[in-house]
């Protein structure tokens, strides 16, 4: 595995505040990765560094097997970036800075240009300052996809957009990936990333707590199953070993299920015959609530959540009805 | 153009001034230490010239000599403007510094009012508080009522200080009332900038530099000569009718009304324009523009050019236009001097010891550079402010490198100052070399505007010095420069130490042609700004890009 960023014990302070703690991170060459964290974790922090703007205090970080720091220009000729809160030249049209930020870099792909401006439905002939936030992201991420660069820095780059046009992001940026792009995304939608990322890290207050493939993370977790039954719930399944947090209401039956317990417990549900299954495997959401939440054991209480794991298509198909 | 004439309320309608405490009080929350620290700083410096009349001017010389003196030497009259009665210390202060505090203040007002709307506007700041229970013209009422309070609690306090310092009351009245009556014009015409432009930045440009810097350079240029004729235009600037009032010399106090009059056609015109325009955007609709760049906009040094485009004609025009006309007037300066030998004599121990019009020459090239310094530091504060709105950060992701992009400002900062000074070395003295054929007084003059340049440098390798070490101190650049005035205009004032005066950017440079080339100083000035400039530069490749 080639790695296009590598970034090992890296410690960043401002002042008094400790903005990344050591923090140690890998992303493979032609991965998309999602970097997941709330406000204020060190997300843009940890862009900043990899692109030179910030020097680190400590610990070292490659990029494109060089360094970020000293080799920045001859690097961002590879690389394209998108802030998170971009903030265009008041006077420049949407179409100039697409340029200027392109041909800064190297040169853009001009035909590239113009379908990406048809895409995203941008008009590039207005000026900076009449922006809607959602257009003025449009236009930072046309400037960055219209290169062709290998890696794409992408700090929370669907803020302000539409729900449309993140889905028309989500497709390109699957195909850049597809063309064997490195894409480091960072977010804190959940249903983002759990929809395009190969791998994914999350940091928390300026380290990386878990990093893995989805499917690596998941094992670390249990799933939440919801049955309705023909008949009464066994009783017996509550102290069954394997099963947390059962609750069980006449016919109905909830637990968190380890995932080695999962076949045992459906055995036992199909013998007294299911009328309705539903079973979530934990969303990056859970992963994440595991980590920043007060509550242990995560998937009770959604709440305000639910919304974003209702858009995952991961969810989509589970839903077993009898 | 879209009249609307649907019933929106004009601007005198109490609902569309309903929330005006509310705005008021947000207004002077937000600026009331700016006010406050302009107020006693504007408000020292009459009563202390009033004490120090005896040093400045000893007892026994006689009046009409001061006048022949001070009163008719053009240098003294193109920066201080034309004296009324100089016999008294009321009337002395009032010539002195009289008329600069109403300057300065007329530039505060016009900052103020600025800062408390169009500033906010853009910001998104107005936007929160809009939304709220708050009529179309409050904010903007709130920020004038804030501005034209405070300039009139300034003239106050001018005036009560004036009469503790012991000059005539009706003096003292009229010539506080004339420093808030120039301040509020001046609130006006920023009100109606602020209307008018969709960026702060631009809205200031315009207030107080083309408007406020322009009628100045004019009102110098009319203040210098000494042709009545020239002189009768006077009233046409309203900068010149404080003095036009005559405090201390036999007030005419109907002059006040100018001020006033026309401030309130101002405020009038900016709620007017007010209801014209939609929040966010200025008068003029904004056109559409080109969907591909051209091709010099590829890197941060085109960047730069594009942005300081404006800027750069600005400033040229005005630096070019003043140098050749205070040249013409110079040039002026032997018909006075014929019908009097008397002042000839004293202007020559004044201006220096070489000729009179040498001294005039040096001292408007003394001016321009000066005043070419401060595009200096504007257009090296423009790195500083794309650093801040995040646009730095944006090219510096792309393969633009720290050095280019501190070179494509400082280039612009560096260059476009130098060949200014320079024009004006040649513009200077441009009008009296064509009438006498002298050609060599060019030659002559571009070399005291050359050895003139390392003051210039040493402000930008100070600004430079802050942008690469300490990003947070870069308007210290301006206290620079600000110091520099302070010393030429106000310094001898006060009783500083020579060597204290002679501290700043120019103060060890020779004038040329009156000194003696002494390229001592000139090399060791250059040197510390090479060494500054290079140092900064140095620092910021090293330091963490600053970010919203």
């Amino acid at each position: 595995m080639t790695t296009a960023i590598e970034i090992t014990d890296l410690t960043k302070t401002f002042g008094p505040v400790t903005a990344l703690d050591q923090l140690t991170m890998v992303v493979a060459t032609g991965d998309i990765h999602g970097f997941l964290g709330p406000n204020g974790s060190g997300k843009s922090t940890t862009i900043r560094v990899l692109l030179g703007l910030l020097r680190a205090d400590s610990g070292t970080a490659r990029l494109l097997g060089g360094d970020p720091w000293r080799d920045a220009p001859v690097l961002h000729r590879r690389l394209a970036y998108v802030p998170g809160d971009v903030n265009l030249w008041p006077n420049l049209t949407g179409g100039e800075a697409i340029d200027l930020i392109g041909r800064a870099r190297g040169g853009l792909d001009r035909n590239r240009k113009r379908d990406l401006i048809e895409l995203f439905d941008l008009d590039p002939r207005k000026r900076g300052r009449s922006y809607s936030k959602g257009n003025r992201q449009k236009v930072a991420l046309i400037a960055a996809l219209a290169s062709p660069v290998e890696l794409l820095l992408l700090d929370e780059p669907t803020s302000g957009l539409d729900p449309l046009m993140e889905r028309v992001f989500t497709d390109l940026l699957r195909s850049e990936a597809s063309e064997g792009r490195t894409v480091l995304l960072s977010s804190h939608i959940l249903s983002e990333v759990e929809a395009l990322c190969d791998r994914v890290s999350i940091i928390k207050a300026g380290r990386i707590v878990e990093s893995g493939t989805l499917s690596e993370l998941r094992h670390l977790h249990r799933t939440e199953v919801v049955a309705d039954l023909d008949g009464d719930v066994p009783a017996d399944l509550s102290a069954r070993p394997g099963l947390h947090n059962v609750e069980i209401d006449g016919s109905r039956f909830r637990a968190q299920v380890d995932d080695d317990a999962l076949s045992a417990l459906l055995a036992t549900l199909g013998e007294v015959g299911v009328t309705a299954l539903t079973s979530n495997p934990p969303s990056l959401e859970e992963l994440f609530l595991a980590h920043y939440d007060t509550s242990p054991v995560p998937g009770q209480e959604m709440g305000p959540h639910t919304s974003d794991r209702a858009r995952s298509p991961r969810h989509a198909g589970r839903r077993v009805s009898a | 153009m879209t009249t609307l004439s649907l019933p929106g309320r004009p601007w005198w309608s109490p609902m569309s001034q309903s929330g005006i405490g509310a705005t008021t009080a947000i207004a002077w929350r937000r600026s009331r230490l700016y006010w406050v620290l302009w107020v006693l700083a504007l408000l020292t410096l009459m009563p202390l010239t009033v004490t120090k009349y005896h040093d400045l001017v000893p007892p026994g010389s006689s009046p009409e000599q001061l006048m022949a003196t001070l009163g008719s030497n053009p240098t003294m009259r193109a920066i201080l403007g034309v004296p009324h009665d100089l016999s008294t210390a009321g009337g002395f202060t009032m010539w002195r510094v009289g008329a600069f505090t109403g300057w300065t203040a007329a530039f505060v007002a016009a900052f103020g009012v600025i800062r408390g709307t169009r500033a906010d506007e853009e910001e998104g700041r107005t936007e929160l508080v809009r939304s709220g229970a708050v009529g179309r013209h409050a904010i903007l009422g709130g920020s004038l009522l804030v501005t034209m309070v405070a300039t009139l609690v300034l003239g106050v306090l001018i005036a009560l200080s004036m009469v503790g310092a012991g000059t005539p009351a009706k003096g003292s009245l009229a010539a506080g009332l004339g420093v808030t009556a120039i301040s509020w014009v001046f609130a006006g015409v920023a009100a109606v900038c602020a209307q008018v432009f969709e960026s702060a930045r631009s809205a200031r440009s315009w207030a107080a530099g083309i408007v406020l810097g322009g009628l100045f350079l004019v009102r110098a240029v009319l203040d210098g000569s000494s042709s009545v004729r020239v002189q009768a235009w006077r009233w046409l600037i309203p900068l010149e009718w404080p003095q036009l009032v005559r405090p201390y010399a036999d007030e005419r106090w109907w002059v006040l009304l100018l001020p006033m009059v026309l401030s309130f056609l101002l405020i009038g015109v900016a709620f007017s324009l007010e209801s014209r325009r939609d929040f966010g955007s200025g008068l003029r609709a904004t056109r559409l523009g080109r969907a591909d760049a051209a091709p010099g906009l590829g890197d941060a040094a085109g960047l730069a050019r594009r942005l300081h485009r404006t800027g750069v004609i600005g400033w040229s025009l005005g630096v070019l236009v003043f140098s050749y006309g205070m040249g013409s007037i110079g040039s002026q300066i032997d018909a006075m001097l014929a019908n009097n030998p008397q002042v000839a004599e004293m202007m020559a121990k004044l201006g220096g010891t070489g000729e009179l019009k040498n001294a005039f020459y040096i001292a408007m090239l003394g001016i321009m550079v000066t005043v070419v310094s401060l595009a200096a530091v504007q257009f090296l504060s423009r790195l500083h402010a794309e650093e801040l709105t995040g646009h730095a950060e944006v090219l510096a992701s792309t393969a633009t490198s720290r050095w280019a992009l501190a070179r494509s400002h400082l280039g612009i900062a560096l260059v476009v100052p130098v060949v200014l000074a320079l024009a004006s070395g040649v513009l200077v003295p441009l009008a009296e070399a064509a009438k006498l054929g002298r050609w060599s007084m060019i030659g002559d003059y571009l070399g005291a505007a050359a050895v003139l340049l390392p003051g210039l440098l040493l402000v930008l390798g100070i600004a430079m010095a802050l942008l690469g070490w300490a990003p947070r101190w870069f308007s210290l650049a301006w206290v620079a420069v600000g110091w520099s005035m302070f010393c030429s205009w106000l310094a001898p004032l006060f009783g500083l130490p020579e060597w204290l005066i002679d501290l700043q950017p120019w103060g060890h440079l020779p004038r040329l042609p009156s000194d003696p080339l002494d390229l001592v100083p000139v090399i060791i000035e250059t040197v510390i700004a090479v060494v500054l400039l290079a140092g900064g530069l140095v620092g910021f490749r090293r330091r963490d890009l600053l970010s919203r």
